[in-house]
C-alpha cells in the first residue's frame, strides 16, 4: 500500500458564484441590507441618544434610581428615584394580565371553536379592530365612563373580602377612584384583543384531527380542552401573554387618566387612590421639568425600554417555539 | 358520506333536550330579576350571587340529564367561556359605544372643518372644531408614512429575498422595536432635539411616530411576500431574470394587495398615538401646514388637551374628536380588510 497511485485528472474545484451578477442586482440587494441593518441603528440610536441624556442622572443617582422613593427635582443635590413607579407599572401590568388572559383564552376559544364560521369573522374582525383602539380614547372612556362603574366593583370587594389585604382601604370615603385596580382594569381591556388574538391563532393552528381524535375517543369537550387543546398551545398562549405584558408596561396616556400617581410606594393596596406607572410619571412631569429633571425622565424611559425590551424578546422567543404544527414549520 | 358529516347528526338534539336547553338559558335571569325586585338587593350584587350560580347549576343540570357526569364538566367550560367572553364583548363595545353616541352630541359640519383659534374651554359647541387636528394628523401621518414605507418594504424584501444569514437578527431586531413604549419613542426624539438643538415642530413629532410604525409595515409586508410562492420567482430567476426584475416584474404585482394592507395596518397603529406627538409636538390651536416651524395639533392630542378640563364643553369636544379619530381608525382598518379579502376570494378562484 505504500507505493502512491497516480491521481487522475479532475477538474480543479471551483467557487459556485452564487451571489448577485449583474449591478443591478448588487443595488438591488445592496439597498435592501442597508435598510435591513438600518433596525440595528435604530435601536443602537435609541440607547444611545436615551442614555447620552440620562447618563448624568444615573451617575449622580447610582442604583438608589429604581430603588428609592422620593422624587425632589427642586432640591440641592436633586434626588431622583423611581421606585414606586416602577413597583406600580408592574403591579398594573400583573392586573390587567391576570384579568385579561382568562378572558382572551374564553374569548378565543369562543371565536374558534364554539361560534359559526360566520359570526366568527365578524368577531374576529372587531377583535383586530379593537386591538387598533387609540389609548387616548381608552383613556376618555375609563375616566368617564368606567370609573365609577370600576370603583363599585372595588367597594363590594372591599366590603366582603376587605379582610384580604390586597383589598382593604384605610378610608372608604377617599378610595377606589383613580386606584390600581381601575388602571388594571383599562390596561386589561387594552390588551384583551392582542392576547386574544395570538391565542386564536394558536389554536386555529392545532390539528384538527387530534381535537376530533380525543372527542371520538370518548373525550368530554372539558377533558379534550384540558388535556388537548390547553397543553398543546400554552406556551403560545404565554407568549401571548407577555406580548400584552409588554404592552401594559408601556401604557402612558390610558393610566395618567385613570390613576393617581404618587410617589411612596403602594406595595398591595389595590383599592387605594394611590399608585405609579413610570411612562404616565414621563408624562405627568415633563410639562413642567426642568432640563436636570428632563434627563431624569429620560433614564427613567431608558428603564421602561430595557425591561420592555427583555420581555418582548422573551414572548417572541416562546411564540416562535410555542408551533408545533405551525404553518411556518 | 360527506353529506352525513357534513349535517353531524350526532350533534342533533332531541325535542325535549332542546326544551331543556331553552329553559336553562331563559328561566334564570326572570327569576332572579323577580328576586331582586322584591328583595330590593342591590342589582350587581344578585348579579354575582345569584344569577351567576343558578345559571351556571341550571347549564350543569342540562348537561348532567344530557350526558351523565362528563355533561356537567362541558356545561361549566360551555358557561365560563360564553360568560366571560360576553363579558369581555360587552366592556369593549362600551367603549365603541360611548364613544360614538357622546362624540355624535358634539359632531356637526363645521366642527370638522373650523379650527379652535378662538375658542376656550366654555365657547359653546357651534363654533370652533377639529379642523386643524384633522388636517394635522392627515399631514403627519404623510410624513411618516414616507419615511417608513421605504424602508420598511426594503426589510421585507431583503428578509424574503435574500439568502443572508443575519436575518433571523434583523427580524428580532425589527421585533425589539416593535415593542418599544411609545412615550420612549418620543423620548428618544426629545434627546435628539435636545442633544442637537433643532427646534420642536411637526418634523419632529413624524420622527417620533416613525419608529412604531417601520416595525408594523415590516413585518406585515414581509407576510405579504412570503404569501407568493417561491416558485413564481425561481421560474423568473431560471429564465435568466436578474433579482431585482423577478422582484419588481413578478412577486410585487403579485404581493401588491398584501403590500397596501401592511401600509393601512402602519397607519393604523400611528394615526391615535398621543404620548410620542406630546412630548415632541407644540400643540396649536390654529391651522397649521409648515411641518418644519411652529406647533400642529394633532385629534389624539386634542383629545387629551380638552379631556383635562371639567366643563362640559370641553369633554364633549374630546369625545366629538375621539369619534373622528375612530372613524379615521376604521376606515384605515376596513380598508385594510377589504383588501385583503379580494386577495384570499382571488386565491380561492385561483385554486
Amino acid at each position: 500500500m505504500g507505493s502512491k497511485t497516480p491521481v487522475p485528472d479532475t477538474a480543479q474545484r471551483r467557487k459556485l458564484a452564487a451571489g448577485p451578477l449583474s449591478s443591478g442586482d448588487k443595488w438591488f440587494f445592496r439597498s435592501t441590507s442597508i435598510a435591513a441593518y438600518f433596525s440595528f441603528l435604530l435601536v443602537a440610536l435609541i440607547l444611545i441618544f436615551l442614555f447620552s441624556q440620562a447618563f448624568p442622572i444615573l451617575q449622580s443617582q447610582g442604583i438608589d434610581f429604581v430603588l428609592g422613593q422620593e422624587w425632589l427635582p427642586e432640591k440641592d443635590p436633586m434626588v431622583l428615584q423611581l421606585a414606586p413607579m416602577l413597583w406600580g407599572s408592574l403591579v398594573i401590568a400583573f392586573i390587567g394580565v391576570l384579568i385579561a388572559t382568562p378572558m382572551s383564552i374564553s374569548l378565543a376559544y369562543l371565536i374558534q371553536f364554539m361560534l359559526p364560521t360566520k359570526l366568527a369573522k365578524v368577531a374576529t374582525t372587531l377583535v383586530d379592530l379593537l386591538a387598533a383602539l387609540p389609548s387616548v380614547i381608552l383613556g376618555l372612556w375609563g375616566l368617564i365612563v368606567f370609573t365609577p362603574v370600576a370603583a363599585g366593583w372595588g367597594e363590594i370587594l372591599n366590603r366582603f373580602l376587605g379582610f384580604i389585604p390586597i383589598f382593604a382601604v384605610e378610608d372608604t370615603e377617599n378610595a377606589f377612584r383613580s386606584s390600581p385596580w381601575i388602571a388594571g382594569w383599562i390596561v386589561a381591556v387594552m390588551i384583551v384583543p392582542i392576547i386574544t388574538s395570538v391565542t386564536r391563532e394558536i389554536f386555529s393552528q392545532i390539528d384538527k384531527d387530534l381535537i376530533n381524535g380525543a372527542l371520538a375517543l370518548g373525550g368530554s369537550k372539558l377533558s379534550t380542552f384540558r388535556r388537548v387543546i390547553f397543553p398543546t398551545s400554552s406556551s403560545g398562549v404565554i407568549g401571548g401573554v407577555l406580548l400584552g405584558l409588554g404592552r401594559a408596561l408601556g401604557e402612558t396616556v390610558a393610566i395618567f387618566y385613570v390613576l393617581n400617581l404618587v410617589m411612596k410606594i403602594n406595595w398591595y393596596s389595590l383599592l387605594e387612590s394611590k399608585g405609579g406607572a413610570v411612562a404616565s410619571w414621563i408624562l405627568a412631569r415633563f410639562g413642567e421639568a426642568s432640563p436636570a429633571e428632563k434627563q431624569g425622565l429620560m433614564a427613567a424611559g431608558l428603564v421602561l425600554f430595557v425591561i420592555t425590551l427583555v420581555v418582548n424578546f422573551l414572548a417572541n422567543v416562546i411564540v416562535k417555539r410555542a408551533q408545533p404544527w405551525g404553518k411556518n414549520s | 358520506m360527506a353529506n352525513f358529516i357534513q349535517n353531524q347528526p350526532w350533534k342533533r338534539n332531541s325535542v325535549s333536550r332542546r326544551v331543556q336547553i331553552l329553559l336553562a338559558i331563559v328561566v334564570p335571569l326572570p327569576l332572579v330579576s323577580l328576586v331582586a325586585l322584591l328583595s330590593g338587593l342591590d342589582p350587581t350584587m344578585t348579579f354575582i350571587t345569584l344569577f351567576l350560580p343558578l345559571q351556571l347549576f341550571a347549564a350543569g343540570l342540562v348537561g348532567y340529564l344530557s350526558y351523565g357526569k362528563r355533561g356537567f364538566g362541558d356545561a361549566a367550560l360551555l358557561f365560563i367561556t360564553t360568560f366571560l367572553s360576553l363579558f369581555v364583548l360587552i366592556l369593549l363595545m362600551s367603549v365603541l359605544w360611548s364613544v360614538v353616541t357622546e362624540g355624535f352630541k358634539a359632531l356637526s359640519p363645521q366642527f370638522i372643518y373650523q379650527n379652535n383659534k378662538y375658542v376656550d374651554q366654555t365657547t359653546s359647541l357651534e363654533f370652533g372644531g377639529v379642523g386643524h387636528a384633522i388636517l394635522g394628523t392627515l399631514l403627519l401621518i404623510l410624513m411618516t408614512t414616507l419615511a417608513a414605507v421605504p424602508l420598511g418594504f426594503a426589510m421585507a424584501i431583503y428578509l424574503t429575498q435574500s439568502q443572508s444569514k443575519a436575518r433571523n437578527l434583523v427580524r428580532t431586531f425589527t421585533q425589539a422595536i416593535s415593542g418599544l413604549p411609545s412615550v420612549v419613542s418620543g423620548l428618544f426624539i426629545l434627546a435628539i432635539i435636545e442633544a442637537t438643538g433643532i427646534g420642536r415642530s411637526g418634523l419632529t413629532g413624524a420622527l417620533a411616530l416613525f419608529p412604531l410604525m417601520l416595525p408594523t409595515v415590516a413585518r406585515v409586508a414581509e407576510e405579504s411576500l412570503k404569501l407568493v410562492p417561491v416558485d413564481l420567482r425561481y421560474a423568473a430567476l431560471a429564465l435568466g431574470s436578474p433579482n431585482y426584475r423577478a422582484f419588481f416584474r413578478v412577486i410585487l404585482p403579485a404581493a401588491k394587495t398584501g403590500l397596501l394592507t401592511a401600509v393601512l395596518l402602519g397607519l393604523a397603529r400611528i394615526v391615535g398615538e398621543t404620548a410620542p406627538l406630546l412630548l415632541t409636538l407644540n400643540p396649536s390651536s390654529a391651522t397649521n401646514l409648515n411641518p418644519f416651524d411652529g406647533g400642529m395639533m394633532a385629534l389624539p392630542t386634542y383629545v387629551y388637551n380638552y379631556l383635562a378640563s371639567y366643563y362640559d364643553t370641553s369633554q364633549a369636544r374630546a369625545w366629538g374628536a375621539s369619534l373622528v379619530l375612530l372613524i379615521l381608525v376604521a376606515i384605515l382598518f376596513g380598508t385594510a380588510r377589504i383588501i385583503g379579502r379580494q386577495k384570499s376570494l382571488k386565491s380561492k378562484g385561483k385554486k
